[in-house]
């Protein structure tokens, strides 16, 4: 169990696809010095920063830690960066508890960046985003994100039964949530038919079941309590856990389920001294809208019965584990290093109930957050507590 | 600002030099696990599934039925079976218009070293590519 690493503060900038000219330095920036206004410190206070950013060809700058360490007004910091594809954000989180928790930094801030949309055509981002698999077999057919998402979806519904209009229900019910947070990329208000109606864009995927490639950052700021300004109401951290699954879908014994997920979350439950039961809310990693229901799955949640559960309205607003009330990857959106610190943010929050969007009704003691890099490869669960 | 970068990789294979050179011939060559038998293909340098590097070389026919199929505007993509492998392959289908449901592993376009797969009709015969 981890003992004393808490959650100091943090930020976001909105997520969207910026056409205000702004860049990645200003949004770095800005939700560096808007995390250390909610914590209560200063720049000064700061003696670690980590950087989630997964790929070089999106900022184009090598080395973005201390570029970014000068940029932040945080000279003289340690920095490094953490990359792990979709989970690059969560994993610098894990790596700051492990930092803090280890004694090596009393306060880091995580910094997640991702000029994901703005910088490159979008057929140059899903070239890059091939690359994210085995680029020597599945990336040399220029193979997509989302038909390999697509394949590992038929499988999950060739075994459970899961049909597009349980697809679809997710697609809608996120961006509703999303509708609540000024700070979302698609604010959508759509139905069913509206996600029916969308383009194919890999079968059974359409362009409305597809989270969007977005510009943004998030940053937040761990500590031990002692460390910090007082004040009341801090979450903490119980469990950090990660884990791996064969980079290749065809090297799965069910390649429509998210083994490395279900491990990464067994290990999460084993560290904070938990079971899935005890869960109150949770940040699930929506890439694509099959995707929550293959995570909640593995994750365990509702009895590991997530299908029945996602029909029966468990995973609502008003069910018994509300799930992406930030609007998830679907409605708030992807800057790949951002998101998972974006998504322990909106964890962190509900617990302290303080979220700036759709506050949790439910008063969670517990908060699960789950992100995941290629196709449900690289894991990485945490479990907050509430104060 | 506007930048543009243009990159030429060559990358060596290493150990896995005779599974590529055997692709780009249009040949089917496998890893057998030489500890618990595991035939994988595409081909690896260390068995996925006991984690031994005792292996050797295993050709397979290049025919494929398909379990999982996958169809966007320009692209097609499917998971399948190659006949005597023990794992699924990724593959890039090179005539989509064909709705079989089996196919043989066609050599890749240009230097490309994904695997590619040609759907043939029910007599195993293949369309034109």
């Amino acid at each position: 169990m981890i003992s004393d690493v808490s959650f100091a503060g943090g930020a976001m900038t909105p997520f969207n696809r910026r056409k205000d000219g702004s860049s990645f330095r200003d949004w770095a920036r800005r939700a560096t010095r808007d995390a250390l206004t909610d914590a209560g410190l200063q720049a000064s206070d700061i003696d670690s920063l980590i950087v989630a950013s997964e790929s070089d060809f999106f900022t184009l700058q090598l080395n973005p830690a201390a570029l970014l360490a000068d940029e932040c007004g945080l000279t003289g910091v340690a920095a490094k960066r953490v990359e792990g594809g979709g989970a690059s954000g969560h994993l610098a989180v894990h790596a700051a508890v492990a930092d803090v928790a280890s004694g090596m930094a009393r306060r880091v801030l995580v910094l997640g960046v991702e000029p994901s949309a703005s910088h490159l055509r979008g057929a140059d981002v899903g070239a890059l985003y091939s690359l994210s698999f085995d680029a020597w077999t599945d990336g040399m057919t220029g193979v997509d994100s989302t038909s390999l998402y697509a394949l590992s979806a038929q499988a999950f519904m060739a075994r459970t039964g899961a049909t597009v209009d349980d697809f679809a229900a997710v697609a809608v019910r996120n961006r509703a949530h999303a509708r609540a947070n000024a700070n979302a990329h698609l604010q959508l208000d759509i139905t069913a038919q509206d996600v029916a109606a969308s383009p194919v864009v890999a079968s059974p995927y359409r362009r409305l079941d597809c989270s969007p490639l977005s510009d943004g950052a998030a940053a937040i700021i761990l500590a031990r309590t002692a460390d910090l300004p007082a004040r009341s109401g801090r979450a903490r951290f119980r469990a950090a856990a990660s884990a791996t699954d064969t980079v290749r879908l065809g090297e799965r014994h069910d390649p429509g389920f998210f083994a490395g997920k279900q491990r990464a979350a067994q290990l999460a439950y084993a560290m904070a001294g938990v079971t899935a039961a005890d869960i109150g809310v949770a940040e699930v990693y929506d890439s694509y809208s099959g995707a929550q229901l293959q995570a909640l799955q593995a994750l365990g949640l509702a009895n590991s019965r997530a299908l029945a559960a996602e029909r029966d309205g468990y995973f609502a607003a008003d069910g018994m584990v509300p799930v992406n009330l930030s609007g998830g990857l679907l409605g708030q959106g992807a800057p790949v290093g951002a998101t998972g610190v974006a998504q322990i943010l909106a964890a962190a929050l509900q617990l302290e109930g303080r979220y700036f969007g759709r506050q949790a009704q439910n008063q969670p003691r517990f908060a699960l957050v789950d992100t995941h890099g290629g196709i449900a490869t690289s894991n990485a669960v945490s479990i907050l507590e509430a104060p | 600002m506007k930048h543009h970068l243009g990159l030429d990789y060559t990358i060596p294979v290493g150990d896995l030099a005779p599974y590529f050179e055997a692709l780009q011939a249009g040949n089917a060559l496998a890893s057998a696990c030489g500890k618990c038998g595991h035939v994988a293909f595409p081909a690896r340098a260390q068995c996925g599934a006991c984690g031994a590097t005792d292996l050797r070389w295993k050709p397979l026919t290049g025919r494929a039925q398909i379990l999982f199929r996958t169809d966007a505007a320009s692209s097609s993509y499917a998971l399948v079976k190659f006949d005597g492998a023990d794992s699924s392959s990724t593959v890039g289908l090179c005539n989509p218009e064909q709705k079989t449901s089996s196919g043989r592993l066609a050599v890749p376009i240009g230097d490309a070293a994904g695997l590619w797969l040609t759907l043939t009709d029910n007599k195993g015969e293949e369309d034109e590519r």
